[in-house]
């Protein structure tokens, strides 16, 4: 009984896992895309954010069944519990890449004015998505602070990008459509940091089963 | 062990213990009974001749002690009884020692009482006068006797328990003390029973037989280990389920973990999607291969699953550096697509000049220039050749190249000579100085290497520069140094002039008549020599291209 309840948690860690890979190609895509000016890239999203879905009620639909019928407790709560969590979050993920990804067509035609740094800040959602991902894969605390602590980074970034939106609105007031825009994508960045940072409290709530950041988000 | 002797010690001594009870028992019993019986009989014998003698007074004031005395008469009814009043008894005539001593006189007979815990022993005496005297005792029957010594009998089977127990222990104990004494690690070197040789040598054997085995295995796997663990391909044995069964250091190195893995899964190490899609195959038991990208280079990854009687039991993952090849692939593709562009231009400006000319549209004066043109194309196209020819047979190697001892000064007195013309077109002095350096080379190799030089210090000049080239021959090497006063390369341009058909400046090289292979044979044919290039090189100031050839005795 035991052994057949660890093998379906082991079966959940990697479906898990290989849900968080397809967060970070789905998110590294919508970065890469946004960088270098490739829509190609971007058409590329759509599709893996329907697996993202298809694994969130996958993922979902094995979390209730170990529930029901294994009646975990303490650690094994624990893992499932976060991992129901978590899978929204992913999902979540993948649904605003998508956004940024519909967004793009319309940026990329334009030449990004060098001061404003949504580049280094989708770089930075970027890294934390996998940063994320990977604090999951290895359990590891240390790297989940990481994440939490980089979230600061891309709130910066965000308001950094607004204020220079609003002169440039300021200094050309045709530009504003186009300012919205990238104030949009870059809301979804931040957004996408946020995420990460959820995904890795559930991470720090499954190893040690405290919750010591409260929750900023949701 | 101790139970079981105690149970077999119990055994016997209980059952000793009861037969030994019954016989006793039986025996005396019958002795006892033989003896009361004649005693019995005696005592009738003494009372009848006593009721004979004196009749009825005999009985008054006798003392019978245990012995009941009956005088019946011959009709059975009962005239005197020591124990009982006469009246309320009943006919006697019917009782067997009275019928008996009816008949012969003398009668005996043994009943038991209704609870059978007494006998009463008879005996009856026919008198004289027909009536019979009969005397009776009670008698303990076996089971009284037996009841009687119940609690001995009890206490003696407690002891006999407790020794029985307390002997099987001993015993055991003594028994099993040499078996627990055994070292079974060196079992023919033991001093126990002799029944368990056969079994102590068949140990010995077996444990023989395991260590050669074991030691067997250990160099199998040290061997395996030592063949993973020294290549430079990564190699991850996963179990149906992508659980890592061991990992070498070099994959281990790749995919930026440690031994500590094994055990995990294989996303946990690397969740790309090309792993995941590998590992869904693996499911499948079908052998798959996927490219992939990790820390700047290019592996390829090959999962072949590992079957035993159709059940998937595992997978090999093979991860080979592929960075080399890919550039290769890259570069050859990348060669054939310049060669067909540098070949396509001057032929489509012969196609386009003859078009115009066989078409009668160009003027007579002009049509010179035309036939300039397409001669120049023409020869371009035939220098491409011979040079594209020349770098494929550098391709191929220089195994069956000739080699011989070459004196470096005189290939480029020699080249310097033919191409004075050339540089007193360009207004340019040429100059040679050095000494003569014999090395052991391919002269056509050596003389194109020069000639390539050369040339491009003539090209890449200015009016009025000058050419110097230099043969040195130093202790163990052969130093050619061409230097020129020229425009000089741009640092960012450096790294790759000695690419194929790189050129810095396209539109003069063509004007030049250069191919874009100059250099790159210049390379190549350094590189068959193991010879080393040195580029020095600064922009409007000129360029020295010294070549360092080892130079063994």
């Amino acid at each position: 009984m035991r052994t057949r309840f660890d093998e379906q948690l082991n079966t959940l860690h990697q479906e898990l896992i290989r849900m968080g890979a397809l967060c970070e190609e789905v998110i590294s895509l919508a970065a890469s895309a946004l960088i270098q000016k490739d829509d190609a890239l971007a058409a590329k999203i759509a599709p893996l954010d329907h697996e993202i879905d298809e694994k969130e009620r996958q993922i979902e639909s094995v979390c209730l069944r170990l529930l029901l019928q294994q009646q975990p407790v303490a650690r094994d709560l624990r893992q499932i519990s976060a991992a129901l969590k978590m899978v929204t979050d992913m999902e979540r993920i993948g649904d605003q890449a998508e956004d940024v990804a519909e967004i793009l067509p319309f940026l990329n035609g334009r030449t990004l004015p060098e001061h404003i740094q949504i580049r280094e800040m989708a770089k930075e959602a970027s890294q934390m998505v996998t940063n994320s991902v990977d604090a999951y894969v290895k359990q590891d605390t240390a790297i989940a602070e990481a994440v939490i602590a980089a979230d600061d980074i891309v709130d910066d970034y965000f308001i950094a990008i607004k204020n220079s939106l609003i002169s440039l609105i300021a200094q050309n007031p045709n530009e504003g459509e186009y300012a919205l825009d990238l104030l949009m994508a870059a809301k979804y960045f931040e957004r996408i940091g946020d995420h990460a940072t959820n995904i890795a409290e559930w991470v720090q709530f499954s190893v040690t089963g405290e919750k010591n950041t409260p929750q900023e988000v949701n | 062990m101790t139970k079981r002797i105690f149970r077999s010690i119990a055994l016997v001594a209980m059952a000793v213990f009861l037969a030994s009870v019954l016989l006793f028992l039986c025996v005396l019993y019958n002795y006892f009974e033989n003896i009361q019986q004649n005693s019995l009989k005696t005592q009738t014998v003494l009372a009848a001749r006593g009721v004979e003698d004196v009749g009825a007074a005999y009985f008054e004031g006798l003392d019978t002690k245990g012995y009941r005395i009956t005088w019946i008469d011959a009709d059975g009814d009962v005239l005197f009884d020591s124990k009982a009043s006469t009246d309320t008894m009943e006919n006697h005539l019917e009782r067997e020692e009275m019928k008996e001593a009816l008949a012969t006189g003398y009668g005996e007979s043994a009943r038991y009482s209704a609870t059978l815990m007494e006998r009463t022993l008879y005996s009856a005496m026919r008198l004289e006068d027909g009536t019979v005297v009969r005397l009776s005792i009670a008698q303990n029957t076996m089971l009284t006797l037996l009841l009687g010594m119940a609690q001995p009998i009890l206490i003696i089977v407690a002891i006999a328990i407790a020794l029985s127990f307390f002997l099987a222990y001993r015993l055991s104990r003594h028994i099993t003390e040499p078996l627990n004494r055994l070292n079974l690690d060196d079992p023919l070197n033991n001093e126990g029973y002799d029944e368990l040789s056969p079994l102590l040598r068949r140990i010995d054997v077996q444990q023989r037989q395991i260590r050669l085995q074991a030691e067997e295995l250990q160099k199998k796997q040290e061997e395996f280990e030592a063949v993973t663990e020294n290549m430079t391909e990564g190699i991850v044995v996963l179990n149906p389920k992508g659980i890592i069964l061991s990992i070498n250091s070099a994959a281990a190195r790749l995919f930026d973990t440690t031994k500590a893995c094994i055990g995990q899964h294989m996303l946990s190490v690397n969740r790309s999607m090309e792993v995941s899609d590998l590992l869904s195959e693996l499911e499948k038991g079908v052998p798959s291969e996927k490219i992939i990208g990790l820390k700047g280079r290019k592996y390829q990854l090959d999962v072949s699953p590992v079957s035993e009687d159709g059940n998937v039991t595992g997978a090999v993952l093979l991860v080979l550096d592929i960075t080399e090849k890919a550039q290769a692939e890259q570069m050859r593709q990348e060669f054939t697509a310049n060669v067909s562009h540098e070949l396509k231009t001057p032929l489509q400006i012969i196609a386009g000049s003859v078009e115009l000319l066989s078409n009668g549209i160009v003027k007579e004066e002009d049509r010179m220039g035309f036939y300039t043109r397409i001669q120049g194309e023409a020869q371009r196209m035939i220098r491409l050749v011979e040079d594209i020819i020349r770098l494929s047979h550098l391709d191929e190697g220089a195994d069956e190249m000739k080699r011989e001892n070459v004196d470096l000064f005189a290939l480029a007195n020699e080249t310097v000579k033919s191409l004075q013309a050339e540089a007193e077109n360009a207004q340019i002095t040429m100059r040679l100085e050095g000494t003569p350096a014999i090395l052991y080379g391919i002269p056509q190799l050596l003389r194109s290497l020069i000639f390539n030089l050369c040339d491009n210090a003539i090209k890449y000049n200015r009016a009025g520069g000058t050419v110097a080239v230099q043969v040195k021959a130093e202790k163990e090497r052969a130093i050619l140094s061409v230097s020129d006063t020229g425009i000089g390369i741009s640092p960012e341009h450096q790294n790759r002039i000695f690419e194929r058909f790189y050129r810095v400046d396209k539109s003069r090289s063509k004007e030049l008549g250069g191919t874009g292979l100059g250099l790159s044979i210049v390379k190549h044919a350094a590189r068959l020599h193991e010879a080393e290039i040195v580029l020095n090189s600064a922009e409007n100031e000129g360029t020295t291209i010294t070549v360092t050839f080892p130079m063994p005795n």
